[in-house]
């Protein structure tokens, strides 16, 4: 029987306001309250309220079979508590059912792993706290912004205590191996490496609704079909998505709901897939080998690499500049100005900076909120000087 | 392909863009194999006719005992218009040239029925008269020249085409650098020259505009047929020699360079300038350029007290303008309403970084320069001042603005010309 490993990462970002130059020093509210609570409200009316009912409605049909894991940044609780608390406790039910494995993930959707090991487990720390005082539970399962991954990152995700890390399939890292398999970590063996299926995933998210695509319309049965058709000795298949896939990424209107019944459905019943959380394939399966990770991997555009936050010069610069206040966070007393800059090591802030143009970009850039990269790059250094001399300010 | 192109000035005479741009064209009309006639109002023998045979429009007799050219001038009477007639750029010579000009510049000398006319070429109160006599010599022109399509540029020579397409029959292309709501603004326009542009655009086989923002106005202001308006947007010609870095002060230069009129919006460069100073006096603004808003500006800063740090060039050329460059660390052209806008790529050339008003039809052709929109004043000095204290950003923009421009090259503007031509052809 084949296992069937499915993901949704949740995420939202504090956005930050139009924050001037003459602001600095002046004024220290930085986010945008309006756009953010029109935009969870919207993530949460068109994707998470229907996506959890969908899950709901699963698991009281079939309650011994369907299992799935899934993800939510802190930063998105934070958000829901402040602006929809409604929808925070469909989450708070969902998750109640113990049918839905919640994994780890850093508090703000942070890039913090691709160069700083303390802020990183400061991240993973705060964001099992607010896991804890949510949900109560605690993770034992990684699953990083992106699903940014090296051997590195999960040498340092070993000893925060995870045993099992989700990271991307990517292509130049497999080789000719396959993602349906578990593996472990080359320096720490003890840590399982769950690999995603890339093009299954992709189909979904970019395809469904691509009528240029050969397969379109993608359905449930098309989908098992291919999976079936994988060689018979994979264990494994991973689908990892980000939770909005439901509603906003592709639309309630092109049937991307009416898809996900029927395949969890048909999964569920079937007495070939298993759907599993990861916490139980790692109990069951044994690891096939290693995996060698030497650079760090993400699911982002072709590369699969860290391009597209840290790909040119203005990305750097902000980047290596925000991690510079790093002693400063430590010594500071103010709380606001510390989870500000927790927030601005959000991925998508970095996102926004990009020049560069892959295909998908239009995925990732539901609400580009700035009209280039260089407003995105000086308003964020505007905002992270602000946050800069606060911080000094208030060193204890 | 021969192409029968009037224009009004040619390099190396030029009291602005519109030259230069008709230079590049004909240029890279040349590398696409396209033979150009450019007829001009007054030749100096100085112009560079490596790509182009010059025709100077003073030395072509009209003959009067031609019945088909004199029929098409029965009714034309001349009109004195007093306003600011000047296509594209150059007001500063044009206030100087009005100062100075005596009147009546038509002389003629006839001898058997024909009779030459002498142009100034300039932006005189006498343009009418010109423009009127211009179309006279297009006429001649067109019926002693062969060619197969007509290619007018800005309203001055609009009714030349329109003359010469007549007689010959052939296919006229009009060519939009600026319209009169560019150059005097939504309430102030002269309704001659409105006239004058409308009649030859309408009259037109094909209407070039030099934006999607000059064309949206060729079609809403002008009601132009939008299905024979074709957006055909500039290029600049590639530097011979590399502007040099040399800088004489210790604080970063902001450098506004243009006409000192409305059209340009200086004030928004003014009161940007004050919102950055208010937080950064190390900073030093450069207003280079005249023109009839010059003492409003020079009362404005000195009204917001920052002359110590805003300085007036008044007008600069050539080398001057290429050392401007050299000491500059951002350019902005705040921009209310810019048919295209040539200066930034000047400045990106030199690896400046710019701030452009969205409200140019630069804006569409490059992606490399921040864009804000002309009356945000805060959005326009936060740019300025994220490029003069982030350097990553200042140099990120320099570089990759140095290489937008030169991905903009006329050779690839004369390919897209030659389409439309093929187009008309072949209609």
């Amino acid at each position: 029987m084949r296992k069937i490993c499915i993901h949704f990462q949740v995420v939202q970002p504090h956005l930050l306001r139009t924050y001037r130059f003459f602001d600095i020093n002046q004024n220290h509210n930085y986010f945008d309250d309006y756009q953010n609570r029109y935009l969870i409200h919207r993530m949460a009316d068109r994707s998470f309220l229907p996506a959890n009912q969908l899950m709901m409605d699963l698991i009281e049909k079939y309650p011994d079979s369907l299992y799935l894991s899934m993800s939510i940044s802190g930063s998105t609780i934070m958000l829901l508590k402040e602006y929809y608390p409604e929808a925070l406790d469909s989450f708070k039910k969902l998750i109640a059912t113990g049918n839905v494995e919640v994994t780890g993930s850093t508090l703000t959707h942070s890039l913090a792993s691709l160069n700083n090991k303390n802020t990183f487990l400061e991240q993973i720390k705060l964001q099992e706290e607010i896991l804890q005082s949510t949900f109560g539970v605690k993770p034992t399962v990684f699953c990083n912004t992106e699903l940014i991954y090296s051997d590195e990152i999960g040498e340092w995700l070993y000893e925060a205590g995870y045993h099992t890390v989700l990271t991307e399939g990517a292509r130049h890292i497999l080789g000719w191996k396959s993602p349906g398999y578990l593996y472990c970590n080359p320096y720490k063996t003890d840590l399982n490496v769950l690999m995603r299926n890339p093009i299954l995933s992709d189909d979904v998210t970019f395809r469904f609704n691509d009528s240029s695509w050969d397969q379109y319309p993608l359905s449930a049965e098309k989908m098992i079909q291919t999976i079936d058709f994988f060689p018979e000795e994979e264990p494994l298949v991973n689908l990892f998505w980000d939770y909005d896939l439901l509603g906003l990424v592709q639309q309630d209107e092109n049937g991307i709901f009416e898809f996900f019944k029927a395949f969890l459905s048909q999964l569920a019943s079937s007495s070939n897939h298993q759907l599993c959380t990861p916490s139980t394939i790692v109990k069951s399966n044994k690891t096939k080998s290693t995996i060698h990770v030497p650079w760090a991997i993400s699911s982002s555009g072709e590369e699969k690499d860290h391009n597209e936050w840290l790909g040119n010069e203005l990305q750097q610069e902000a980047f290596s500049q925000l991690f510079k206040l790093e002693e400063l966070y430590k010594k500071s007393t103010c709380e606001y100005t510390k989870l500000t800059w927790l927030r601005l090591q959000n991925a998508f802030h970095f996102n926004f900076m990009s020049t560069k143009w892959f295909p998908h970009e239009s995925v990732k850039r539901i609400f580009d909120v700035y009209p280039s990269p260089y407003q995105a790059f000086i308003n964020y250094m505007n905002v992270l000087n602000d946050v800069k001399l606060q911080l000094e300010k208030t060193i204890k | 392909m021969k192409v029968l192109m009037f224009g009004w000035e040619f390099p190396p005479h030029i009291s602005g863009g519109l030259g230069t741009a008709c230079y590049g064209l004909t240029k890279g009309l040349a590398k696409n194999d396209v033979e150009v006639l450019f007829v001009m109002p007054k030749a100096s023998q100085d112009e560079d006719q490596t790509y182009t045979r010059i025709i100077d429009a003073s030395s072509i007799a009209v003959d009067f005992t031609q019945p088909h050219i004199t029929s098409l001038f029965q009714n034309v009477s001349f009109i004195e218009v007093n306003s600011k007639l000047v296509p594209y750029v150059g007001i500063n010579q044009y206030y100087q040239l009005v100062d100075q000009m005596r009147s009546g510049t038509l002389v003629t000398q006839a001898s058997e029925g024909k009779r030459t006319f002498e142009f100034t070429g300039k932006y005189t109160q006498n343009l009418m008269q010109e423009v009127e006599n211009y179309a006279l010599v297009a006429a001649q022109i067109a019926s002693e020249y062969d060619f197969d399509i007509i290619h007018a540029h800005d309203w001055l020579t609009y009714k030349a085409g329109v003359a010469a397409r007549k007689i010959s029959g052939k296919p006229l292309i009009v060519h939009v650098h600026a319209t009169e709501f560019d150059r005097s603004g939504e309430n102030n326009i002269n309704d001659i020259v409105y006239g004058m542009e409308r009649y030859g655009m309408s009259e037109a086989d094909a209407v070039c505009a030099v934006s999607n923002w000059t064309r949206n106005i060729v079609i809403n202001k002008y009601h132009i047929d939008a299905k024979k308006v074709f957006p055909l947007h500039n290029a600049v010609e590639p530097v011979l020699k590399e502007v040099v870095r040399k800088k004489y002060v210790k604080e970063k230069i902001v450098t506004f360079l243009g006409r000192v009129t409305f059209q340009k919006g200086p004030e928004y460069f003014i009161e940007s300038a004050k919102k950055i100073l208010d937080r950064d006096p190390n900073v030093r603004f450069v207003l280079a350029g005249d023109g009839d808003l010059m003492h409003n500006a020079i009362e404005r800063v000195a009204e917001l007290g920052i002359s110590d740090r805003f300085h007036f060039t008044g007008f600069l050329r050539g080398a001057e303008i290429d050392e401007m460059f050299g000491m500059s660390d951002v350019y902005v052209m705040p921009s209310i309403s810019e048919p295209f806008g040539i200066s930034p790529l000047e400045a990106m050339r030199a690896y400046v970084p710019v701030v452009i008003s969205k409200q140019s039809g630069v804006s569409e052709v490059l992606t490399h320069a921040i864009k804000v929109d002309f009356w945000d004043v805060d959005a326009m000095a936060d740019a300025i001042h994220g490029i003069l204290h982030y350097p990553a950003l200042a140099h990120f923009l320099g570089e990759k603005g140095k290489d937008d421009v030169d991905d903009l090259r006329w050779e690839k503007v004369a390919e897209r010309l030659k389409k439309i031509y093929n187009q008309l052809l072949n209609s």
